[in-house]
């Protein structure tokens, strides 16, 4: 294997993968073919000076027992793992939504649950709560975000 | 304004306030004819970033935005986050809460599949079977209303235990209750599945096949109809479902009417669990001491967990980071919902738009848990 895993045990008892961001895809790519073939969650955590991003994955065949891969960013971008799993195309463009990570190589990278345009990334620890954001209609009947209330509020 | 006649292809707004699309679900469709070449799901109308606001609450506040989300089987959100803060909180419940948490999860399990089945019988245009199964969840909640004080978003359980005491009034309900309902299930079951029109707008419709499902992340009674038993309870036993006796029911058909055949199967599973649950409830206390109300607000976290249970929709995973402090640092929660929701394309391609509201009627989509 050309690369480095730190193994260790989780809290709640699950094995814990640690890799650097350059050999996710790789180590992945391995594990799809050892047999995990269900990405359940694919979550990000803000520790302020990083991200940390946590792939869970159980295996079918092992009566879907489960493998923890944590891996960390700090210029907020991360190879995408879209083209393994189809699940993680909802996952990832969660988190982009959410934590505003960019996840290079996805097929279509959009908000999912906030509309386009929002200012900002909820999830993130320094995410302003005390300016409220309004999603107005354009004369065309687009969606726009803005500051202010206009005249629909 | 300017013609569309040369067009090919339509495309169609289906919802946010259609009545197939269950809640706030909007479709974007591409149309040749009656036929759906795309779909695309827009989500997000009902979204209120639960997880936002769980950071910023006590681990034990936290518990009532869970009730929020899936609001039709909220017992089981509950559960969801309780197995996992309680992990992190190192907190253990007794083991009479255990049985209870069981038998009240179960028995929404039943409520929620029943609400379901009505649903989708509404879809495909069948009003008659919607009062029967609502007059059978109208009794869970009755129970739920005498127990928990609350219908819906009951907020039962807490942090190490429950917030009241089974006595034997609720367990004679709940006993009477069970021997009548299977009979009430299998009249609703023949209202379904004696219905020729039923069976042919079923049948042979949505096909999943089980490797497309494992990669879309697709877990639940849809799962389980595309063949493959994946149940939390029985791979990774919570609580004290390993005591429990129970088969999980799967089906190699793989279309909506597996769907509906699993569910109703489980339901009837499910009886089988709270009848062996109240056989079995043991005596002792109800809360764990360390978790008393006084004390709650203290409980601190460190390290990360994730728990998965077994909701009425699939796998319901909680992933929690604490830093030590008495409020969580990170909860992301797994909505089965919407990963089963993201499947939905793939299944209504080339199909007619009939169909595509049977299929996605099959899901079992609550948006309370898919937009959070």
């Amino acid at each position: 294997m050309a690369y480095e895993i730190k193994e260790e045990k989780g809290k709640d008892g699950r094995k814990v993968y640690r890799i650097d961001r350059d050999h996710l895809v790789e180590l992945m790519n391995d594990l799809k073919k050892e047999g995990y073939d269900h990405l359940t969650l694919i979550s990000a955590v803000d520790f302020r000076d990083r991200i940390e991003v946590v792939y869970h994955l159980e295996k079918s065949s092992d009566n879907f027992s489960m493998l923890v891969v944590k891996t960390e960013t700090k210029d907020n971008h991360m190879p995408s793992v879209a083209s393994l799993w189809e699940s993680a195309n909802w996952d990832e463009r969660e988190q982009y939504d959410m934590m505003g990570v960019i996840f290079d190589g996805h097929p279509d990278l959009r908000r999912i649950l906030l509309p386009e345009g929002w200012n900002g990334y909820p999830l993130r620890k320094d995410y302003d709560m005390s300016k409220v954001q309004y999603v107005n209609m354009d004369e065309e009947g687009n969606d726009y975000v803005s500051f202010d209330p206009g005249d629909g509020w | 304004m300017e013609s569309n006649l040369t067009n090919r292809y339509i495309e169609l707004n289906m919802g946010p306030q259609h009545p197939s699309t269950h809640g706030v679900l909007r479709l974007k469709l591409t149309l040749d004819g009656e036929t759906v070449k795309k779909v695309e799901p827009v989500i997000g109308y009902l979204h209120r970033n639960a997880e936002k606001i769980c950071e910023l609450d006590f681990y034990c506040d936290a518990l009532i935005y869970f009730d929020r989300m899936d609001y039709v089987g909220a017992m089981n959100m509950e559960l969801g986050y309780l197995e996992a803060a309680e992990k992190l909180l190192n907190i253990e419940p007794p083991e009479r809460v255990k049985w209870i948490r069981v038998i009240m999860a179960e028995l929404n399990r039943i409520a929620s599949h029943l609400v379901w089945a009505g649903a989708f019988g509404l879809d495909l245009g069948m009003l008659t079977p919607f009062f029967y199964v609502f007059e059978e969840r109208e009794k869970i909640l009755n129970l739920f209303t005498e127990i928990t004080g609350s219908r819906q978003e009951t907020n039962y359980m807490s942090i190490g235990g429950v917030y009241q005491d089974f006595n034997d009034k609720i367990i004679f309900k709940i006993k009477e209750f069970l021997s009548e309902f299977p009979k009430k299930l299998d009249e609703v079951y023949n209202l379904f599945v004696k219905n020729d029109i039923f069976i042919s707008r079923t049948k042979n419709i949505g096909i999943l096949e089980p490797e497309v499902a494992l990669s879309y992340g697709v877990t639940g009674p849809m799962l389980r109809a595309s063949g493959i038993p994946y149940d939390v309870r029985k791979d990774e036993p919570y609580l004290v479902y390993d005591k429990i006796n129970f088969t999980v029911p799967i089906s190699k058909k793989k279309d909506v009417l597996a769907r509906f055949i699993v569910r109703f199967e489980e339901m009837r599973q499910s009886v089988k669990i709270i009848q062996q649950a109240l056989d079995k409830l043991p005596d002792g206390p109800f809360f764990n001491p360390k978790a008393k109300k006084s004390l709650m607000i203290r409980l601190r976290g460190e390290g990360d967990v994730y728990a998965r249970t077994e909701s009425t929709k699939g796998e319901f995973g909680v992933y929690i980071v604490g830093d030590g402090s008495v409020k969580p640092y990170r909860v992301h929660v797994r909505s089965p919902a919407f990963k089963n929701l993201s499947v939905l394309p793939y299944l209504s391609r080339d199909v007619l738009i009939a169909d595509m509201v049977a299929i996605s009627g099959s899901i079992d989509l609550v948006f309370g848990e898919v937009d959070r």
